[in-house]
């Protein structure tokens, strides 16, 4: 038989004492730091890349890749609830206990070692008690008779030990009310393009990634983003309607910031993205012929090419382009580079590499420079290089005029300048039977250099974007949190607790009235629990005091 | 104590009794007027025109509103007992303070450019980016003062560093008040923010956090000594700031959809005013260190003499703890409820929540050392040290080499 005084209390106390605390609060401290130097929840791949098979794999062993919902976490939080309770059940009896009993006397070996003390003698007694009381006037006052000396002890700020008891317990209501959240709560995400709706959150649980079925679905009737004029979003809003069963429940706008409160979940706004536009290119073949194709495809899809094997994988699409075309250290200038579209090209003895095809030429001082795009050999974004294509592919007669030329070139050895220029005028009268075009210095440049850019391009073709319809996608996050208020209320406690135990201190004053041929001396002795630089202020400025009311009494 | 002294303080000072508390209450009544249009204003709370909407009709009759309630309020709390005011007297002169750094910024404004010559693209015309050169200069000064003082103990040099410091902080507090005004200059009042947004603006919030708290401590406890510590660690801040504007991150720039709260105005800071405490806590243990060797070496130096004695260092110290510790304990509870309303959870233990919760058990340790296990001195002067290193760690550490959803703190 085991008796609970025997076998658990020791070790209750043992699990509630300082150095199991501190322990366990540097174990969480230190794991902490682990979680936030490694990134958690990214990609299994990444991992591997970034440190080898023997790491990753000692690494994904210890669930150091999700690391706040291991086993081992979650078990050092719960050992801390442990030790706050135990450390509860151990000091708050002998809190309330010495919260009540106040002992009226000062034995005169205590007095001896207290810091704060001094003897006043008066006249009549009756008055040094009194103008003493008023001298304290908020303070709580206990009269005691020992062995016929009148004592009285004065208390203020005695509930401070409620600081302590309310800190402790405030944080076992936390995490007590965070372990519902885990429990009782979910949070995941959700993308909807505008116009479709969707029921199913995923999120990432260790390695994985895990779905669950909402009662509802929710639609997005539309999206829009607001842009500042640097290209940085200012606001996106969702229109959402909730279903259930087919019927429509409610419908509301969300903002970040803003969200929307359906049945006990929350609906958040967090992301953005395209959600499937549909997207047209030219593909300007570079066989001779000066054949034009159109390819209608959409992001997220591949597009096959029927005349060679080379495919497009459409990524993204984006309808601005806000560059800051200032050097380094200069006043900005903002440019709108208008829309582009991203694809990974891939085909036979062709590295794939990402571009960003543009839709509108670059300009700059309004001198037309060309259509340009963008590639990327590692297929990060951040890689990107400009290649200007020397053509406005915007404008088709451009094009013409570059093939036209191109097939009246001299193919002999040896043509001079003067038969080259015979071909562009020739070109022109061709594709600009009308009169020669505006701006044809700066055309005559664009031909050239797509002369000397075109035929280099490994691809059969020059994919530019024409045209596109947008679509969004919103990107939302949902969460139910049965423990949120539970954490709010331990917060509230939490606040009110540490307000006490900082800013309230106990301070006690003794005094022995000892009375003596017809004089009353008052040994009065002070002590406080805090803020000692305040209390010596005030027990010297008590002294005066009680002079000065005892005169002013008198007269 | 009769009733005319009671109203007008025991020395008819402004700063103490009735008067003082009067005007705590009926400041305290503005301030929740300012809530209250936030929250249950006409038209929402929309961050570019909450300044404006503060001098609209509406704003002027929420302020008038709270600073008739407040002032009413303040009569009602008994007069008879004095104690009632102590709260008010702490409190009240640096509400006052924020008065005239506000009536600074508004002779500041006198000397703004025309609009033409305010851009986004070029803000190098804004007269706050002139006056907080000014404040990193007078900080400078003040921190040379103070060392200064530690060897030439004249009062006059003392009392010169008190005051450069004061100035600092009114230049610091009444630029960044100008700041946010500027904000609703550029591009059409539609990036109008309050000036909480980017490490620079940040760290000139702490600068005069740092001063105020320490300020405070030295006219309550004449311990100039102390501010040989706390000024070289703003010093060391002022040329950080001074590095950010060279690489172009002192601009105002357009806040990102998530800041785009009243949250952020209470957030950022409260956690500033810990941050701040935790720094002069870092002082105090600093100059605890220092004198604790000196006194060991050569218990005859002069220099004794200016620092102030190690009971009161180890005081100090607690009491920026005492002041930091629930200040960063609500900015986080707050920060909390903010992440609740914007990112869907209240803890997503992103960096820098993990790095808040670090700070605050290395904090809470302290705590539980000093009471639970009464240490005092070295250990815990030491501790209050490296608690500052971590601190410093989780402001800008954490934004410089960790990603996350604070990323807004990030340079770019």
């Amino acid at each position: 038989m085991f008796s609970f005084n025997q076998t658990l209390k020791p070790l209750l106390t043992r699990f509630g004492s300082m150095p199991v605390a501190i322990l366990l609060l540097v174990l969480l401290a230190v794991a902490s730091v682990i979680g936030t130097v490694l990134k958690q929840n990214q990609d299994q791949a990444d991992y591997l890349h970034q440190f080898g098979p023997v790491w990753y794999w000692t690494f994904r062993a210890l669930g150091l890749f999700d690391m706040y919902h291991t086993w081992w976490f979650l078990t050092i939080l719960g050992l801390l609830m442990a030790s706050l309770g135990a450390c509860l059940y151990r000091n708050v009896p002998r809190f309330l206990q010495e919260m009540r009993n106040r002992k009226g006397t000062l034995s005169d070996n205590a007095r001896k070692h207290m810091e704060y003390k001094f003897d006043v003698t008066f006249d009549d007694k009756d008055k040094a008690v009194a103008t003493v009381k008023s001298s304290l006037p908020d303070w709580k006052w206990l009269e005691t008779e020992s062995a016929g000396t009148l004592w009285l002890r004065g208390d203020k700020g005695r509930f401070h030990k409620w600081g302590y008891i309310s800190v402790h317990t405030a944080m076992l209501v936390i995490l007590v009310g965070g372990w519902m959240s885990v429990q009782f709560g979910f949070r995941g995400n959700m993308a909807v393009p505008e116009g479709a709706s969707e029921n199913e959150i995923s999120y990432l649980r260790g390695t994985g990634v895990e779905y669950l079925k909402m009662p509802f679905e929710v639609r997005c009737d539309e999206f829009s983003i607001n842009f500042f004029s640097t290209g940085a979003p200012s606001e996106f809003r969702s229109k959402l309607t909730i279903l259930e069963d087919g019927k429509e429940m409610m419908s509301s706008d969300i903002i970040v910031n803003e969200p929307l409160y359906y049945k006990g979940v929350r609906i958040y706004q967090a992301s953005f993205g395209d959600g499937g536009s549909d997207i047209k290119m030219n593909l300007f073949r570079l066989n001779g012929e000066g054949t034009v194709d159109v390819a209608n495809t959409k992001v997220y899809t591949k597009f096959e090419d029927p005349y060679s094997d080379v495919s497009m994988e459409i990524r993204d699409f984006r309808p601005y382009n806000i560059e800051n075309m200032a050097a380094a250290g200069k006043p900005k200038k903002f440019k709108d580079m208008g829309p582009s579209v991203d694809f990974v090209i891939r085909g036979k003895g062709l590295k794939p590499v990402l571009v960003r095809s543009f839709m509108e030429p670059f300009y700059l001082e309004d001198n037309n420079q060309g259509s340009m795009i963008m590639i990327s050999k590692t297929g990060d974004a951040r890689d990107f290089e400009t290649y200007m294509l020397g053509l406005d592919f915007s404008n088709k007669k451009e094009w013409a005029l570059f093939q036209s030329f191109l097939n009246r070139l001299p193919r002999t050895e040896g043509a001079t300048q003067q038969d080259n220029l015979a071909a562009f005028r020739a070109a022109l009268d061709e594709v600009y039977p009308d009169g020669r075009p505006d701006d044809l210095p700066m055309l005559g440049n664009r031909v050239i250099q797509s002369m000397q850019v075109l035929p280099d391009m490994p691809w059969p073709f020059v994919p530019i974007l024409d045209s596109f319809d947008q679509t969004y996608y919103t990107g939302l996050q949902l969460a139910k949190d049965p423990g949120m208020d539970v954490v709010w209320i331990g917060s509230a406690i939490l606040v009110f607790g540490l307000c006490i135990m900082f800013y309230v201190a106990h301070r006690k004053v003794w005094i022995k009235v000892v009375e003596d041929e017809g004089k009353v001396t008052l040994q009065v002795t002070g002590l406080s629990n805090r803020n000692p630089v305040a209390f010596e202020q005030e027990f010297e400025d008590l002294k005066e005091q009680i002079n000065t009311a005892y005169k002013q009494g008198a007269s | 104590m009769n009733a005319a002294t009671t109203f007008f303080g025991s020395e008819g000072s402004f700063f103490e009794g009735r008067l003082a508390h009067t005007r705590f209450w009926t400041y305290l009544g503005i301030i929740a007027g300012m809530t209250g249009l936030a929250l249950f204003g006409e038209g929402g709370y929309v961050e570019d025109n909450y300044l404006f909407e503060l001098f609209s009709k509406q704003g002027a009759t929420w302020l008038a509103g709270g600073a008739v309630l407040g002032f009413a309020l303040s009569f009602i709390k008994s007069a008879s007992k004095f104690r009632a005011f102590r709260t008010a007297e702490m409190f009240v002169p640096w509400l006052d303070g924020a008065v005239v750094m506000l009536a600074l910024m508004g002779i500041y404004t006198l000397f703004e450019p025309t609009s033409a010559m305010i851009t986004y693209e070029d803000q190098s015309n804004l007269v706050s980016g002139r006056i907080v050169m000014a404040m990193n200069v007078l900080l400078l000064f003040s921190a040379i003062c103070y060392i200064a003082h530690l060897f030439a103990p004249a009062s006059f040099i003392g009392q010169l560093a008190t005051f450069t410091a004061w100035a600092g902080v009114y230049a610091g507090g009444s630029a960044l008040l100008l700041r946010w005004y500027e904000s609703y200059l550029l591009m059409g009042g539609d990036i109008g923010h309050a000036p909480v947004s980017n490490l620079y603006e940040v760290f000139i919030l702490l600068f005069c956090v740092i001063c105020v708290i320490y300020l405070t401590l030295e006219s309550r406890h004449q311990v100039r000594g102390l501010g040989a510590f706390v000024l070289p660690i703003v010093a060391a801040g002022v040329f950080f700031s001074i590095w950010l504007e060279s690489i172009g991150q002192a601009d105002i720039k357009p806040l990102v959809p998530a800041l785009q709260s009243y949250w952020m105005k209470i957030h950022v800071p409260l956690n500033f005013v810990g941050y701040g405490a935790f720094a002069v806590a870092c002082a105090a243990g600093a100059a605890w260190l220092l004198r604790n060797r000196i006194e060991q070496r050569n218990p005859n130096s002069a220099m004794l003499a200016v620092f102030p004695s190690l009971k009161m260092l180890d005081q100090l110290s607690y009491k920026a703890v005492a002041i930091g510790f629930p200040a960063f304990t609500l900015a986080t509870i707050l920060g909390a409820a903010w992440a609740a309303e914007a990112w869907g959870g209240y803890w997503s233990w992103d960096p820098k929540e993990t790095w808040a919760l670090i700070v605050w058990l290395v904090y809470g340790a302290y705590l539980h050392a000093r009471f639970s296990h009464g240490l005092h001195g070295k250990t815990l002067a030491w501790w209050a040290v490296i608690g500052f290193l971590v601190t410093i760690f989780c402001f800008i550490g954490v934004n410089m080499y960790l990603s996350g959803l604070h990323s807004y703190g990030q340079l770019t």
